[in-house]
């Protein structure tokens, strides 16, 4: 279920989406220096080509190029993962036009595009692994924003897109005891994604997406039940679970 | 914030000084003034009705003998995230500190009569000096086999693991001892009890300290859990007019962590707070600590529980009249002033 099962027993599975770039490459290297048999998939086949190889550096790692939109892309997904998946990141995210639109004016195909990579195709991935899910009593994590909650000039397309992951990934929660679902937030990170939202702008005050991954290896390490249906913040002070509900 | 004096070390336990570890010197700081006891005079000096909440981690032997490609190195053990997964920090030895040129991916072997294969993961983004451990299988048999207590160059000779147990002792996880309650011992917390007293636990297992020369103090994440019995203890505590004291920087810190709408909540987790004044709750109302160096987070810490003149002036008189340094050093008693708050 997380590391403790390094070559001696069967390496847990783990799919990142988004995994070419930014926060999700950073996150599949670690997962696969841990022990994971990780397998990366984002839409721009040269950069995850790249990706993969930086990550078969440190440990197992295959590579499905495509658009977790696309039934076909899922399908291959599917294949690939085989019977148990441990952990399931949707990383992906569309943050839409660049730069960010005011909603008075923001366009309906651009917000169609946005709730199509952060909110659809991260539910039909989940029912797609759901059985692989399943069997190994894996987790889902849901990357999602500070943008979810705040309401931000300019982020209302993108934040509203989270926001109903958020929901979607408290409401699995609750529809499903035998795998678990949280919702990470990673905060600011120095990433191509930021830099789309502030365009022309100086983001080099912001950590690199590495400093999220205390948080991962503290949530790998965690028992599905203590963690699922909860919101975590990766650069926070603390990551705090309630005791009583935790079997000791 | 300190003179520039060098303070005294304590390079041995007091039991290697001739006396027992209940009789280091206490410096009493409120308010008022600085006063010198002795550590077990402690039930003299609380009230009955007042609250000692303590941590029981117990320390590991976490310095384990280590080989990569580069050769041999030391490897201490800092934080358990996962039954296989660490955060550590290799050494050379003792004396030299790392970095050392590992590479994420790269294969060692840890232990020496349990060698277990393990891979460097990645680097700690903060502290680059730690670096995430992945072991082929729990590293218990090695920390059993292999491990000593981590100690610093400051020491005369090395001390068995017993010398780093403080009496309450009871989780295993430190990588170096929770030493505000070293000075306890069992005829102390009888006399405790038996002045009306109360003693409730917690758990925070320490990571490696070792700030190097130069290193900017940096606070990571560690392990914590507050049960609902302490939790109760400390509302009982507050509802009777008494103090909840904080025996060590560590119970402060999950003590500010487990507070949520007004009081300490049952929770665990890991914390990296960084308490300092104007960032607190006010959950503890005095604590029980060592002298350490100036590093800012430590005196921080303190100024946020009793106030920075208290610091101020408690440094001054214990540099001023010898007190001990470090985990085997002598005690020191910080109250606030009753009925007052800082938060």
């Amino acid at each position: 279920m997380s590391a403790d099962r390094m070559p001696s027993s069967p390496a847990p599975r783990a799919v990142v989406t988004g995994a070419s770039r930014g926060h999700g490459l950073a996150l599949a290297r670690f997962l696969a220096g841990a022990g994971y048999e990780v397998v990366v998939t984002a839409r721009d086949s040269a950069a995850l080509a790249l990706a993969r190889a930086e990550i078969a550096a440190v440990g197992r790692v295959s590579a499905v190029p495509g658009d977790v939109g696309d039934p076909a892309h899922r399908a291959a997904l599917v294949e690939r993962v085989g019977d148990r998946l441990d952990l399931l990141v949707h990383n992906a995210s569309e943050l839409g036009p660049s730069p960010l639109p005011a909603l008075a004016t923001a366009d309906a195909a651009a917000f169609r595009a946005v709730l199509e990579t952060n909110l659809v195709a991260p539910l039909a991935l989940t029912q797609a692994l759901l059985p692989a899910l399943r069997r190994a009593g894996g987790l889902i994590a849901a990357v999602s924003s500070d943008a979810a909650q705040g309401a931000y000039p300019g982020w209302g397309l993108y934040g509203a897109s989270k926001a109903a992951l958020e929901l979607l990934a408290r409401t699995l929660a609750a529809e499903i005891g035998d795998v678990a679902t949280v919702i990470v937030d990673p905060g600011d990170m120095r990433t191509p994604m930021h830099q789309l939202a502030f365009p022309g702008e100086d983001i080099g005050d912001r950590p690199l997406p590495e400093v999220t991954l205390p948080f991962w290896a503290w949530l790998i390490g965690q028992s599905r039940t203590a963690v699922t249906g909860g919101r975590f913040e990766a650069q926070a002070d603390d990551w705090t679970l309630p005791v009583d509900t935790v079997a000791s | 914030m300190i003179p520039a004096t060098r303070p005294p070390v304590a390079d041995r336990p007091p039991e290697a000084r001739g006396r027992a570890r209940d009789q280091v010197r206490l410096l009493v700081s409120t308010d008022a003034d600085d006063r010198h006891a002795e550590f077990r005079d402690l039930p003299d000096l609380l009230a009955p009705g007042d609250l000692l909440v303590v941590n029981d981690s117990a320390t590991l032997a976490a310095a384990l003998p280590a080989e990569a490609a580069l050769g041999p190195f030391r490897l201490h053990l800092s934080t358990r995230y996962a039954p296989c997964l660490w955060l550590a920090e290799p050494r050379w030895s003792v004396e030299r500190p790392g970095p050392l040129p590992l590479a994420a991916g790269e294969g060692i072997h840890v232990g020496r009569r349990e060698r277990i294969r393990a891979r460097i993961v990645a680097p700690h983004p903060q502290l680059p000096r730690l670096t995430f451990v992945a072991t082929e299988r729990p590293l218990d048999p090695t920390l059993a086999a292999d491990g000593e207590p981590i100690r610093y160059r400051y020491l005369a000779r090395p001390q068995p693991l017993d010398a780093y147990q403080t009496v309450f002792a009871r989780t295993p996880g430190s990588a170096e001892m929770p030493s505000a309650a070293r000075p306890f011992s069992a005829a102390t917390v009888t006399a405790l009890r038996a002045a009306g007293i109360e003693l409730a636990s917690l758990t925070l297992h320490t990571g490696v300290s070792s700030l190097e020369a130069g290193d900017a103090p940096v606070l990571y994440a560690e392990p914590f859990r507050v049960e609902r019995a302490t939790a109760d203890a400390i509302a009982r505590t507050r509802a009777r007019g008494g103090r909840v004291i904080a025996v060590g920087t560590t119970v402060v810190r999950a003590l500010e962590t487990a507070f949520r709408d007004g009081a300490v909540r049952p929770s665990r987790g890991f914390t990296r707070r960084f308490v300092r004044p104007g960032q607190v709750h006010g959950a503890a109302d005095g604590m029980i600590t060592g002298f350490h160096e100036a590093a800012s987070t430590h005196q921080a810490l303190l100024a946020a529980v009793v106030g920075p003149e208290v610091v101020h002036r408690a440094y001054r008189t214990a540099l001023a009249t010898g007190y001990l340094w470090h985990e085997f050093g002598d005690s020191h008693l910080l109250l606030r002033r009753h009925g007052s708050s800082l938060a």
